[in-house]
């Protein structure tokens, strides 16, 4: 059987002349300075793993590590620049979180745009209104514009939204700690609902304590590179290790990336 | 240790579709997000009504108000003589409204989405095709004092090759939809051209003949044919001549010059959609 998630020698690279607010002016500046300093950043590089149906894989990692990269492009928002990367069934990402597609428009309609954008079906949509709407808890605000929203209701029906549809593959980016203590619990209840129903899952965060009670597995990405896998317990306890060196000012030793052979 | 490493990444690539290919995977992709480019333009004259005062009646004010500007210039202040002088260039700035308003929301209609492109997968392309179609609607509301002014105040113009509208606006649809397409991918890369689009289009509306027709153009024509024949090239020269010739003098437009526009115009069609696709992979890293 076709694993859930396939990614061999994932490589995603950022050309540092074309990121960020390009114009006429820096692009000539840009020629006329040629082949000085860095021109290409790797995001992410030699990344291999897949991720069988029934599992869940904790991505963990410092800072700018590459994990959110990791699941954009999973999701397909990124294409690799190096390497293949396959999704077998329906994906649900919960990126970023705040539902604001369009401000403007009232929340009833931002749930049918954000439906017809993820590509779901609009009698589907239709279906899941009610629940939606109930769950983000806005009473008549629903049909208020949503630039008239606080950042929580916002979250809250970015959350619901996003949680609505029934994936096979599940990707989860530091959703956790949205909302009040109300909402949260509500949340992260519905969040173990998901990962009960998801075929598989991808969990990226920095609380340990979700990896180690729902990942049977993990791998931990430093500097774009897959460093360490397996056992989230064995993994878990190497990344606090040196984050705990980190915080002390210390600079850990440079860890080898993981060649995809050695990787289950 | 490089070398092996080289060749296992040599190992795996991405393949990527040849242009047939492409355009075959675009139109379906399109296709089955049509609900999509629905909500866009359904959402975009949400807005268009909910901001102003007079909200949609601004789609039939605009155009005729753009016109009373022109009039008061050219035929108060500049003295032209010519009959039904604001019929004659009605003709031309209800078009050129659609157009340019198109192309303007086109310039920013990817770098504004930014969110949702890094955050959602989908096919980037029905951001220029909604806005495309949602300019056809103030096009359409634009007709309304057009029809006004032909019945009340100008019934020798009528004619019955109004019926033959459509095909005017058809063949500029495809032309206005392969600029859009190109301008929103642009100008991620770019972000002078949003910045450029304004001047650039004030420029080709004076190049072509809205405020004064190809006939007053003989001097040019017989002093330096090769400067007319370019002239010509421009296509908006035969669109607005094609649309004044339904509206003003009620004949048929020249078919072969609205024929070789739509040809030209379904080139860059294609153009515009294999530019966009290539360069849609890195809208999310560069927004």
């Amino acid at each position: 059987m076709l694993p859930a998630i396939d990614v061999r020698t994932l490589g995603i690279r950022y050309n540092l002349r074309l990121t960020r607010r390009n114009t006429v002016n820096v692009t000539f500046r840009n020629l006329a300075r040629r082949r000085r300093g860095p021109t290409h950043f790797w995001a992410l590089r030699d990344v291999t793993f897949h991720v069988d149906h029934g599992e869940s894989l904790a991505v963990i990692g410092p800072n700018g590590a590459g994990k959110s990269t990791l699941l954009q492009v999973l999701a397909g928002i990124l294409e690799p620049s190096e390497g293949v990367i396959a999704v077998n069934g329906r994906i649900s990402s919960l990126l970023t979180l705040g539902a604001g597609f369009d401000t403007d428009l009232s929340g009833r309609d931002n749930i049918l745009l954000a439906g017809a954008f993820m590509g779901m079906d609009h009698g589907e949509m239709q279906g899941r209104m009610g629940e939606i709407i109930e769950f983000a808890d806005l009473g008549q605000f629903i049909d208020a514009p949503i630039k008239t929203y606080s950042a929580g209701m916002n979250a809250r029906l970015g959350f619901s939204i996003a949680t609505a549809v029934q994936p096979d593959v599940l990707l989860l980016d530091e959703v956790i700690g949205t909302g009040d203590a109300t909402f949260k619990s509500k949340s992260r209840q519905r969040v173990v609902e998901l990962m009960g129903a998801a075929k598989a899952i991808v969990l990226v965060t920095h609380d340990m304590s979700w990896v180690l009670d729902f990942c049977n597995r993990a791998i931990l990405l430093e500097r774009g590179n897959a460093v360490a896998a397996g056992d989230p317990t064995t993994v878990v306890a190497l990344h606090e290790e040196r984050s705990a060196m980190r915080r002390t000012g210390g600079i850990p030793d440079l860890l080898p990336p993981l060649d995809g052979s050695g990787f289950r | 240790m490089a070398s092996q490493t080289d060749a296992v990444r040599a190992t795996y690539r991405m393949a990527r579709p040849g242009p047939l290919a492409t355009l075959k995977g675009t139109v379906r992709d399109v296709l089955s997000r049509r609900r999509l480019i629905q909500y866009l333009v359904r959402a975009d004259l949400k807005k268009h009504g909910a901001d102003t005062l007079l909200g949609n009646v601004w789609w039939i004010l605009d155009p005729l108000l753009t016109m009373l500007v022109y009039v008061i210039l050219i035929a108060i202040i500049l003295r032209s003589n010519r009959e039904a002088y604001p019929l004659f260039i009605f003709c031309a700035i209800l078009p050129w409204k659609w157009f340019s308003s198109t192309i303007g929301a086109a310039v920013t209609g990817i770098t504004t989405r930014e969110l949702i492109i890094k955050q959602v997968n989908f096919p980037k392309i029905v951001l220029p095709i909604a806005i495309t179609v949602g300019g056809v609607v103030s096009f359409v509301f634009g007709l309304v004092p057009l029809l006004a002014m032909l019945v009340f105040i100008y019934p020798s113009h009528l004619s019955v090759w109004l019926l033959a509208l459509p095909i005017v606006a058809a063949v500029q649809f495809v032309l206005t939809l392969a600029l859009a397409i190109l301008a929103s991918a642009l100008t991620v890369f770019y972000r002078d051209i949003g910045n450029l689009a304004g001047h650039l289009l004030r420029l080709w509306f004076y190049l072509s003949p809205a405020l004064y027709g190809t006939d007053q153009l003989d001097k040019i024509a017989k002093e330096s044919p090769s400067l007319f024949s370019i002239y010509e090239l421009n296509p908006f020269a035969a669109v607005f001549e094609s649309y004044r010739n339904l509206i003003y003098y009620g004949q048929a437009p020249t078919w072969n010059l609205l024929g070789l526009v739509l040809l030209e115009s379904l080139v860059l069609l294609v153009v515009a959609v294999l530019v966009f696709r290539r360069l849609e992979p890195s809208f999310a890293k560069i927004l």
